[in-house]
């Protein structure tokens, strides 16, 4: 029989199975490392189950263990960040670049947005360097806030706030890269 | 004396915030001074919308509501010391 303790850890647990495979399943790219990702976060998260204090915020804790698991197991394969200049990633990019497209001119731009295909957004996703991606999961998919995301992947807010904001802004040039490709939208000047 | 409860947010200052604000992560004055922005300044009101409604179809669109049931046997088996 199962100890006290044993059941309290799974009924903590199992309600985020589904997120915390999710999130992994954008982080690794595949099914099979995104189960393994999630199998030794389980193991692991069991395992530290004694310094987890009680009514602290359980979800935070157990993505914290599932991004330690993450970067350790990919340490190698993580490619270090990039050196490059984000300094010249607007604000509202993709909505102005709508904007000035003619092909949109009377069509909503938010109607544009659905018109996606459901692989664009995750493609454009997980085409962001991990440390970016990782932030703009645990903020818009997860709904983590700036301080607990600071909690999870273990940096200051600032840090948090700068790659989230990045990130997003990387997002939308990849999905107006995909939308020209598509032929969903025609950017006369890179024509 | 400088009355800053009465200065207004410009397109540059609510931009700047636009991120922040999207993610609940505003103060209260400055929650206040950003939606009296947006309350009558349509081009960034339509901007704003359309940051909020690429959010929601990130999250729409990136969550797996389906997992391996596999990982529920496999919690069974750890938390039995398998």
């Amino acid at each position: 029989m199962p100890t006290a303790r044993q059941l309290e850890f799974e009924s903590l647990i199992a309600p985020h199975l589904s997120s915390l495979y999710s999130t992994a399943l954008r982080m690794t790219h595949n099914q099979n490392d995104a189960e393994d990702l999630v199998q030794d976060t389980l193991y692991k998260a069991f395992r530290a189950f004694d310094q987890y204090q009680k009514n602290t915020n359980f979800r935070a804790w157990a993505f914290r263990i599932l991004v330690n698991t993450y970067i350790t197991a990919y340490r190698k394969a993580i490619r270090q960040p990039q050196k490059v200049s984000y300094d010249d990633l607007e604000e509202f990019y993709l909505y102005k670049k709508l904007d000035e497209s003619i092909s949109l001119q009377e069509t909503a731009k938010e109607d544009f947005l659905e018109n996606f295909f459901e692989d664009d957004v995750k493609d454009a996703l997980e085409n962001l360097p991990y440390q970016f991606r990782l932030v703009v999961l645990l903020c818009d998919v997860e709904g983590f806030s700036y301080n607990e995301i600071a909690n999870i992947i273990d940096a200051p807010l600032g840090t948090v706030m700068s790659r989230l904001y990045r990130g997003r802004k990387l997002l939308q040039r990849y999905l107006w890269s995909y939308a020209k490709k598509r032929g969903y939208v025609l950017d006369e000047k890179d024509q | 004396m400088k009355k800053t409860n009465k200065k207004k947010f410009d397109c540059a200052e609510v931009e700047k915030r636009v991120q922040a604000y999207l993610d609940n992560e505003v103060s209260d004055e400055e929650l206040l001074m950003i939606e009296d922005h947006l309350s009558y300044c349509l081009p960034c009101d339509k901007k704003v919308e359309f940051e909020q409604k690429l959010k929601d179809i990130i999250k729409y669109k990136a969550t797996e509501n389906k997992y391996p049931k596999a990982l529920e046997e496999e919690l069974k088996k750890i938390i039995r010391g398998e």
